[in-house]
């Protein structure tokens, strides 16, 4: 039964607000972490959790099987370093995001929701540097979460796991390193993807093509040789990734089109700034379209 | 202390199109229904107020803010309902008016308290945690209006709060917004085209027409006798007109109705109403009302 509008439970009276406000600091954290559980799907259906979730648990597999291997067999062989790991998982980073990432703009968008943000302390560009944060958040758990776990059982595995700490604790900095300029650059290409999209369909496409059309692309120039090979790695956004890795913190992936390329090292970062120049620029103007 | 100070105002689009010229006006606590027709400047005023939208020329304050630096400041002191639909289908109420809450800077216990406060004040109760694309119209508006008024706002604008609404979902909105203004202290600013809802719920009047100020009352002034008579008769009402003129009472027929100015008799009103039913028994006539004119929003707009 609906209460009559003027019912008695109406009367209730009204109680005001005195407590503290945390202004734009309080919106922008609000956003920020609104913005993970609807990229991990928590607090909504089952099956909105299924393939964020199963990708975490794929991205880390590698790790756990490395670690059990080398507990197991000790160190016979090595699957995975903390070198080539992010390459080897570079599969489900394109998946993830473009199951994901339009969960964070799309909707916001096309459902107008964004006046009523831009209605509060919150300005534009931090609205968007807040949905950025998220999702380069969420992307460590593929990008910097497995590589730690292998960190840490490599150490936990060893006979020793002092002196281990002591051998391994140099390639913190790459792993850490590494993870969050794969997360911020992924993160900011997918969000740029995703925001010139209209509907969630449209925005997984396209995030699916950027990363398919690259790779396919840039496994055939490698393959084609004549030139071809040294600008394969450069229309992949996995393998700018890889070489940027490699320029700052070393390590060569065997796999990779980095390696065959030949190129100066420092083209990677120069790639990488590029990538991220456009990627904001286009999420600037296209926020900045957003009529209030 | 007016809560909103406009000097000047002035805003000129791309391509040479004036929404806002020269507004100056002051606009205290109550129900402000802020009429005009569609274009007359009414949602870009409203942009500027929220400091979302650079004025040309001139200033604006609210809450003794000044909206082209402080609009951050503005908004978290401020609730504004959009005219358009501006809520995600696949979220519940209180998960969105909760969030909006956080967004609006409240700390999240207490906009979960709130969220529950305000929800069941717009009259949503088991729906709340139903997704929002399976509500109606009106419990849209109601959620819109939740998410404005969550972070328990100093002021309230609401950009043509009726729309879309049945004639029911019209008078509870309408009577909402009577009570946020009046029980809950929040001054409420209506923008709407519709005079018959600002007659109803607001306390004080400003209309814009061309982005210029065309007038700003108070409203219980306004709806206050005229010192004319309103007669209703059941045909032609001229001859009686004429009958009241030959008497010296300043009448004027219009079909079968008829204003008498009651002044025009100059020795009390009573004398016009028997000279009233004594013309109409001479001539027969069946009277059907006999009423004091009262003003009406729409004479605003007439002697404008």
């Amino acid at each position: 039964m609906m209460p009559d509008s003027t019912g008695t439970i109406y009367d209730i009276g009204y109680r005001g607000y005195d407590g503290p406000r945390l202004g734009r600091r309080g919106a922008i954290g609000a956003i920020v972490s609104a913005g993970l559980r609807a990229v991990f799907g928590l607090g909504r259906s089952g099956r909105s959790k299924i393939l964020p979730w199963g990708a975490v648990v794929l991205a880390v597999l590698p790790a756990g099987v490395a670690v059990a291997i080398r507990v197991l067999a000790g160190d016979l062989i090595d699957l995975y370093s903390y070198d080539n790991y992010l390459w080897g998982i570079g599969a489900l980073m394109p998946i993830f995001i473009a199951a994901q990432a339009p969960e964070l703009v799309v909707n916001d968008m096309r459902h107008r929701v964004l006046p009523l943000y831009f209605s509060r302390p919150i300005s534009r560009l931090e609205y968007v540097a807040a949905k950025l944060a998220a999702m380069s958040l969420a992307l460590l758990a593929l990008t910097l979460l497995p590589v730690l776990l292998l960190f840490f059982g490599r150490v936990l595995a060893a006979e020793d796991a002092l002196a281990a700490v002591g051998d391994e604790i140099g390639a913190l900095p790459a792993i850490i390193g590494s993870g969050v300029l794969h997360a911020v650059v992924l993160a900011s290409i997918g969000l740029a993807i995703c925001s010139v999209a209209g509907r969630r369909a449209y925005a997984a496409g396209a995030v699916l093509a950027v990363f398919l059309v690259g790779g396919v692309m840039g496994g055939t120039f490698g393959s084609q040789g004549g030139g071809l090979e040294a600008i394969a790695p450069f229309v992949n956004p996995l393998a700018i990734l890889d070489g940027a890795r490699e320029w700052l913190f070393g390590g060569s992936v065997m796999e990779s089109p980095v390696g065959a390329a030949g190129v100066p090292m420092y083209l990677y970062g120069l790639a990488v700034a590029v990538l991220i120049a456009v990627s904001w620029a286009v999420l600037a103007m296209r926020y900045r379209s957003v009529a209030t | 202390m007016p809560l909103i100070t406009t000097r000047a105002l002035t805003k000129r689009y791309a391509g040479n199109v004036t929404a806002l010229d020269g507004l100056t006006v002051e606009i205290g606590e109550g129900v402000i229904g802020l009429v005009g027709a569609n274009g007359a400047g009414k949602s870009t005023l409203i942009k500027i107020l929220l400091g979302l939208l650079p004025a040309t020329e001139g200033e604006a304050r609210v809450l003794d803010l000044d909206a082209a630096t402080q609009g951050s400041a503005i908004r978290e002191l401020v609730g504004y309902m959009p005219e358009h639909d501006c809520l995600p289908p696949d979220v519940s109420a209180t998960e969105f008016v909760s969030h909006m809450g956080r967004v609006s800077g409240l700390p999240a216990g207490a906009a979960r308290e709130r969220t529950a406060d305000v929800l069941r004040h717009v009259g949503l109760y088991e729906e709340r945690y139903r997704p929002i694309g399976g509500y109606s119209t009106g419990m849209k508006q109601r959620v819109k209006l939740a998410q404005a008024l969550v972070h328990d706002p100093r002021l309230l604008l609401l950009d043509e709060p009726t729309n879309g609404l049945d004639p029911a979902g019209r008078d509870e909105m309408l009577a909402l917004i009577e009570r946020i203004g009046r029980d809950f202290g929040i001054t409420v600013i209506i923008a709407s085209h519709l005079l018959g809802e600002i007659e109803r719920v607001a306390t004080w009047l400003v209309a814009i027409d061309a982005g210029r100020l065309l007038r700003t009352a108070q409203l219980t002034d306004f709806t206050e006798r005229t010192g004319q008579l309103l007669v209703e008769t059941d045909e032609d009402a001229t001859p009686l007109a004429q009958r009241l003129g030959e008497r010296g009472i300043e009448a004027h027929a219009d079909g079968r109705n008829m204003v008498v100015d009651i002044a025009s008799a100059g020795d009390g009103e009573f004398t016009v109403y028997d000279a009233v039913r004594d013309e109409s028994v001479a001539l027969s006539l069946a009277l059907i009302r006999i009423e004091h004119r009262r003003h009406q929003l729409e004479d605003l707009f007439r002697d404008a």
